[in-house]
């Protein structure tokens, strides 16, 4: 799986690199079981600094999608269905945006719409 | 003979600076990168042929006045070795400043077509690109370094059939010209220095794999191509070079030893002339193998995107110092191989610390 890092986009770049391994495990380019690349290897790669890495490893930790497993590094969890948690961070997360939506004109459909627009897009390919 | 082997150096180094801008990574030219969209612009490409033309040029002015030179006055071989190296940097020297010359064109040229306003940068790295890098095992360095302590503990058990005089030079005949008394200790000098030597190339290999494997986002599989060819051929070329070398410090000091082993061995009329040839060779082999890695034409790309420029860290376009990246070592821009990371100490541990050692032993063990 590519990984593109804009470095001079206005998201940082423990963002990009978080919100783009997510998608990777959502599109099936990368699979639970598969571990990611040592915070070294990514940082080197990319060549920027191990903390940023290392930032965006522990923000996917705290989200229940990766383990850090001795010796085999970082570890992509499977999840057959969502946590109690996770569901209302979610729901959190998104209700900001979807009242802003309304505000700006969407209808309840318009917003169903969006959603399955969005789930497609990841679906394909 | 001496002046043979010069005029081979010369035009192996004359042909190697001449041809350079062939051979470098695509999207750098003269240490400025380029967007893969422009890599093939008009300007461009006549700055490459200039430079190589009148490198040529230079070499083969040089080369001819000092062949004239040679063939004119019959100078002895010394002299010859003497000058035909003050060529080499004159050669280097010129192409060094043809270099900047150029670089300074496209740094212009860059700056009055606006590429980083009009394109997008984007830094790549492949998630799996790792497993695809084949690097040999650290422990094939163990068989030399192996051979040199085996060695080390021969000469001491012979240490009565060494001479009283240790060389500690050879000429180009592979005789020795330069001595020192024996001791316990100039007696292994040369095979610690050897060891130290395979040392340092074992640092090297290791670093090589804590080095990231950087890809271009707008051309990922010519790119993923080179680094992975750069990462295997530099890394055997590598353990050919400490093979060799090994090679010609076991037949010196075997022959300190017991001086009329080798007499009617083949060995006696290749080293080290065999050796030199071989690592000329493997020079240009590794050249065109990794220089050519990434040369055939791209598959479609995405519109507006340029490779992150890591032009900034790229200090006078030649040493990279970025504190940031962990990598020790990166590829050049102008060469085909490995740069330090100037930022990384690491990195100057694995090439100066053995050096340094080198110099400090053969400087207090003087007196």
């Amino acid at each position: 799986m590519i990984i593109r890092i804009e470095p001079e986009s206005e998201v940082p770049i423990y963002m990009q690199l978080t919100n783009q391994i997510i998608e990777g495990i959502a599109k099936g380019a990368i699979h639970p079981g598969d571990a990611l690349p040592s915070v070294r290897t990514l940082a080197a790669d990319l060549g920027i600094n191990m903390h940023t890495v290392n930032k965006s490893y522990h923000e996917l930790e705290k989200k229940g999608i990766i383990e850090i497993v001795p010796k085999s590094g970082a570890v992509i969890k499977g999840h057959s269905h969502i946590e109690q948690s996770s569901y209302n961070r979610i729901y959190n997360m998104l209700k900001p945006q979807i009242a802003e939506g309304m505000v700006l004109g969407m209808t309840k459909d318009e917003i169903l719409n969006l959603v399955e627009e969005i789930v497609n897009e990841i679906k394909k390919t | 003979m001496a002046f043979m082997i010069s005029l081979i150096i010369l035009l192996f180094l004359s042909t190697i600076q001449s041809v350079m801008p062939y051979f470098v990574k695509r999207t750098v030219v003269f240490g400025v990168s380029v967007p893969e969209q422009h890599i093939q612009d008009e300007r461009i490409r006549a700055y490459k042929k200039q430079y190589t033309m009148l490198t040529i040029a230079v070499s083969f002015f040089m080369i001819l006045i000092y062949s004239a030179w040679a063939a004119f006055k019959q100078p002895s071989d010394e002299a010859v070795i003497f000058i035909g190296t003050i060529i080499e940097f004159i050669i280097i020297f010129i192409s060094l400043a043809l270099f900047y010359y150029y670089r300074g064109k496209m740094k212009q040229y860059k700056r009055a077509e606006k590429w980083a306003q009009q394109l997008k940068q984007v830094a790549a790295a492949d998630l799996t690109v790792h497993s695809e890098d084949s690097l040999p095992p650290w422990y094939i360095y163990l068989l030399p370094m192996i051979v040199t302590a085996g060695l080390m503990g021969y000469t001491i058990y012979q240490y009565d059939l060494l001479p009283q005089q240790i060389p500690t030079h050879w000429g180009l005949s592979g005789e020795p010209d330069a001595f020192t008394e024996k001791t316990p200790f100039t007696a292994i000098q040369m095979l610690l220095f050897l060891l130290l030597l395979q040392l340092m190339f074992l640092g090297i290999q290791l670093g090589m794999k804590f080095s990231g494997i950087k890809l271009s986002a707008t051309n990922l599989s010519a790119s993923k191509n080179r680094q992975l060819a750069l990462r295997k051929s530099t890394s055997w070329f590598s353990f050919y070079t400490v093979l060799l070398i090994t090679m010609l410090f076991s037949y010196f000091q075997l022959t300190t030893i017991h001086p009329d082993l080798f007499n009617y061995s083949l060995l006696k009329a290749l080293i080290p002339f065999g050796v030199m040839f071989l690592i000329l060779a493997g020079t240009a082999i590794l050249m065109v193998i990794v220089g050519r890695s990434d040369k055939y034409p791209s598959e479609s790309m995405e519109e507006g995107l340029m490779d992150a420029s890591d032009d900034k860290y790229w200090k006078a376009g030649l040493f990279y110092f970025n504190k940031n990246d962990p990598s020790i070592f990166v590829e050049k821009r102008f060469g085909v191989g490995w740069t330090i990371n100037f930022a990384n100490p690491v990195g100057y541990l694995i090439i100066f610390g053995p050096l340094i050692l080198i110099l400090l032993i053969a400087f207090l063990f003087q007196w």
